[in-house]
């Protein structure tokens, strides 16, 4: 009776398949699917007629245009409000985010340090927003990631309210798997011509870049195109030539949007934060499909220029955008 | 109840021991809330209760739970062994067993677990836990954290790394990444320096199964032969009835070879682990496990270690610490034994009783069981390694689940400000000194509000003759705690153009730190 029943080769297998099938199963079971195509979320998130949501007791002022207009500034209270309008003016996420996209939005998530009223990360409105507007125009799915330099992704997510937000919103938080990286040409690379990146990212049918403006001790500011360093491996190497290779990481990545959470600006001692007395209300959010442009309007919020920050000028040398705002159509308007 | 289903509930016991410990040490990481009790075990650890609280002059609250491990074994003997403990179901399982009832191991060899526990004890009464790095539990944890999960992550990540080359398996392998590996390993890529010693001990002790079923538990482990003595009273015990027929199958079974044929199959009750195996494979049920009328104490065995055996065992222990005196780290600490946060508060080497936890729940694995840097004395205490791991701002895990505070309660803001060692820049090495780059990692990372680390401007001329301004970082010693951020993420190659050291001594002499 207590003979030990040999188990054989075939006899193995089988359980593990088995048992393997059931954990699947069980997985499958307990993970109730994101509903993309939820109606309620798609018809509140039209963002080609935003007036639509636009409080009543708005002052008169000239109405804005829609669709045409290379950088939108909004200025306002509503960080949700404020995105949605800017996206507005550039055309509507529909411009950018076609059904059936697989849309990528990588805001500012750096550590698990402190909560977003630190400045230190992207406002989870102004992501959660974006995530809705993707939706709303046609998205199959929204993922929204980091790769934070302290702390854990999971412990940074939620930290920073961006999981909450982004879940409440229909999107879903990715962290980043080291597998999914490779190495990649940078073609128009100045400085390097190959690096390693998170290959979902490039991949992506859209990539929407939501930085946060802030103080940064090595380049000054760190908005759209220094953001964009979370989606490498290797980033110390960066350090090397950061200006250039900024830039050249810029030229790979591409997104298609970028969109810089002015909303609260840290205006020292980032880009970690950490004191409330650092913190200014800008209360701006700045949207273009020109990364160049859009940094260099948030540097302005710091009293700065495109010109001052390094990498901005480096991606402009490299023909990624301008840093001339008088040569674009740029709209400013409170939401 | 018939004897074959208590065997059942037994081996029930002992899967569903191991699986709640596998379940509490894989949640045990820290994600921003408190962990549960992943120190469970070792709060109804009896041996660990009694050397933390010897060597540390203290009661230790959360560890009285171990009486109930005691009572157990008043009552129905070595039933933790048996049926609890996880290592003794690890060991268990992994027993070829040995059927041919042959003892090859000499008998005298189950006085050693007496001596273990004597050693621990008599250490601990003079200050030193070195030897607490033999309890089984502890033995388990540090395996479990060091090398078998490392190990098997890498083994998941590395064949799930293959499969990612081929595009078409991205979608299977992304849902099978965030529902089975991230919940198992979160993420945590854990490297070990001690991985390969700790795993080649569990070897073999895991290996000593073959020369006899339960080795470990047999002959060698302090926690047995605690619980060997109260079981001796036991009020529950092996009983063989009239009816016995001779036939030998229960002591050629006994997974700890302790039934006698000579002696009627009579077995030591101090030895007896309650499987139930006997009482259920016997043919004519003769074996049973009934309650003695009174407590009376089981006859001496000629193993048992008599006083002289105790008291030589005792004078080893008084030379032993007398040696640990003599290591250097009773002088100095080392720069490789930056402690936990807080730990500068406590006796550390005294209280620390190596169990792990510390090292389990770190989520950078910066925290990582020492070999000899601080010398044979502090064998696995948890030293914080910043360059493969920083001390995270937010995180307080170590703090909340060291069970014998040695590592004290404190709040995560005095964590914050209580300094575990201080940074230096080596100018000759750091990009922007010493090589005139553009480099600030160490003042970006820095995670205190007020920049322990910060930036000045300084000439320096390029290549090309042409002079431009360039930032160097210097540390604010007043400010900065030692958490090691800068170290870490540093971009120089192997050692790091800024480390953090250990605090100025201010005491000439620093008693085991």
């Amino acid at each position: 009776m207590s003979k030990h029943k040999k188990i054989n080769r075939r006899d193995f297998i089988r359980t593990v398949g088995l048992t393997g099938a059931g954990i699947y199963l069980a997985g499958c079971s307990g993970k109730p699917e994101a509903d993309l195509s939820n109606p309620a979320v798609s018809s509140s998130t039209a963002t080609i007629n935003p007036e639509e949501n636009k409080p009543t007791a708005e002052p008169a002022q000239e109405e804005p245009s829609y669709g045409d207009v290379y950088l939108a500034v909004a200025h306002g209270e509503d960080p949700a409000a404020m995105a949605a309008r800017a996206v507005a003016a550039l055309g509507g996420m529909e411009r950018f985010v076609s059904s059936g996209d697989d849309v990528i939005i990588k805001p500012n998530i750096c550590t698990d340090y402190y909560t977003y009223e630190y400045a230190a990360t992207t406002n989870p409105e102004v992501v959660a927003e974006l995530v809705r507007m993707s939706i709303g125009a046609g998205a199959k799915r929204v993922r929204v990631m980091d790769n934070p330099f302290g702390g854990t992704s999971q412990n940074a997510y939620r930290r920073s309210g961006i999981e909450e937000a982004v879940f409440n919103a229909g999107g879903e938080m990715e962290v980043m798997n080291s597998n999914k990286f490779r190495s990649n040409p940078i073609p128009e690379g100045v400085d390097i011509k190959e690096w390693i990146f998170y290959q979902d990212i490039l991949n992506a049918d859209v990539v929407i870049n939501v930085p946060i403006a802030k103080h940064h001790g090595t380049t000054g500011l760190t908005l759209g195109c220094k953001n964009l360093m979370g989606t490498i491996l290797h980033r110390g190497q960066i350090h090397a030539n950061i200006y250039q290779r900024i830039a050249d990481l810029t030229s790979a990545v591409r997104p298609a949007l970028t969109v810089v959470d002015g909303v609260r600006t840290l205006m020292d001692n980032g880009p970690t934060g950490g004191n409330l007395n650092d913190v200014k209300m800008s209360n701006t959010v700045i949207a273009s499909a020109d990364i160049v442009a859009a940094d260099s309007r948030a540097a302005q919020l710091f009293g700065l220029n495109g010109a001052d920050i390094g990498y901005i000028t480096a991606a402009a040398a490299m023909g990624l955008g301008t840093m001339d705002l008088d040569a674009v159509k740029v709209e400013e308007f409170s939401v | 109840m018939s004897q074959k289903i208590i065997r059942n509930l037994r081996k029930a016991s002992q899967v569903l021991s191991f699986g709640l410990f596998m379940y509490l040490f894989v949640q045990a990481v820290y994600l921003g809330q408190t962990p549960l009790e992943s120190d469970l075990f070792y709060r109804l650890d009896p041996l660990i209760a009694a050397t933390a609280m010897l060597a540390g002059r203290t009661v230790i609250a959360g560890l009285l739970y171990a009486l109930i491990t005691l009572v157990s074994s008043v009552l129905f003997g070595r039933v933790w062994c048996g049926w609890v403990c996880p290592m003794g179901a690890a060991l268990a399982w992994t027993s070829p067993g040995n059927k041919s009832g042959k003892r090859k191991v000499s008998d005298k060899w189950r006085g050693v677990k007496y001596l273990a526990l004597a050693v621990l004890i008599g250490a601990a009464v003079l200050g030193n836990q070195t030897a607490a790095v033999f309890d089984p539990i502890s033995i388990l944890t540090r395996t479990m954290t060091t090398a078998i999960w490392p190990a098997l992550r890498y083994l998941a990540f590395s064949v799930e790394g293959f499969l990612y080359q081929f595009d078409a398996l991205w979608p299977v392998l992304d849902f099978f990444n965030a529902n089975l590996l991230l919940p198992l390993f979160q993420g945590i890529e854990s490297v070990f320096i001690a991985a390969i010693p700790i795993a080649l001990i569990f070897l073999v002790i895991t290996g000593l199964n073959w020369a006899a079923e339960r080795f470990w538990c047999r002959y060698l482990c302090p926690l047995g032969g605690m619980l060997a003595i109260p079981s001796r009273l036991a009020l529950f015990r092996r009983e063989v009835s009239e009816a016995c027929i001779d036939c030998g199958l229960c002591a050629r079974e006994c997974p700890t070879g302790t039934i006698n044929p000579a002696e009627d199959y009579a077995s030591d009750p101090s030895e007896c682990v309650v499987c139930y195996d006997c009482a259920a494979d016997c043919p004519v049920e003769a074996i049973t496990f009934s309650a003695h009328s009174s407590f009376s104490s089981a006859g001496k065995q000629s193993y048992d270690p008599d006083r002289r055996d105790v008291l030589k065992a005792l004078a080893g222990t008084a030379i032993g610490v007398s040696l640990a005196g003599v290591e250097t780290i009773n002088r100095r600490q080392p720069d490789q034994m930056i402690r936990p946060p807080g730990a500068t508060l406590t006796n550390f080497t005294s209280v620390c009783m190596r169990c792990g936890e510390c090292v389990r729940v770190c989520p950078t694995q910066g925290l990582q069981p020492s070999l000899f840097e601080g010398g044979l004395q502090n064998l696995f205490t948890p030293r914080l390694v910043p360059r493969l791991g920083q001390c995270s701002y937010t995180c307080s895990a170590c703090i909340q689940v060291c069970p014998t505070g040695a590592i004290p309660p404190i709040s995560l803001e005095e964590k914050q400000t209580i300094p575990i060692g201080l940074a230096s820049i080596n100018t000759d090495r750091c990009l922007a000194w010493g090589y005139d780059t553009i480099c600030n990692v160490c003042e970006e990372i820095c995670p205190l509000a007020e920049k322990a680390i910060r930036l000045e401007d300084a000439q320096a001329v390029d290549i090309d003759g042409n002079p431009f301004t360039i930032k160097r970082p210097y540390v604010i010693r007043d400010l900065c705690i030692g958490c090691g951020a800068c170290e870490y993420h540093c971009p120089v190659g192997g050692e790091a153009a800024i480390q953090v050291h250990t605090l100025p001594a201010t005491e000439g002499f620093l008693r085991g730190i």
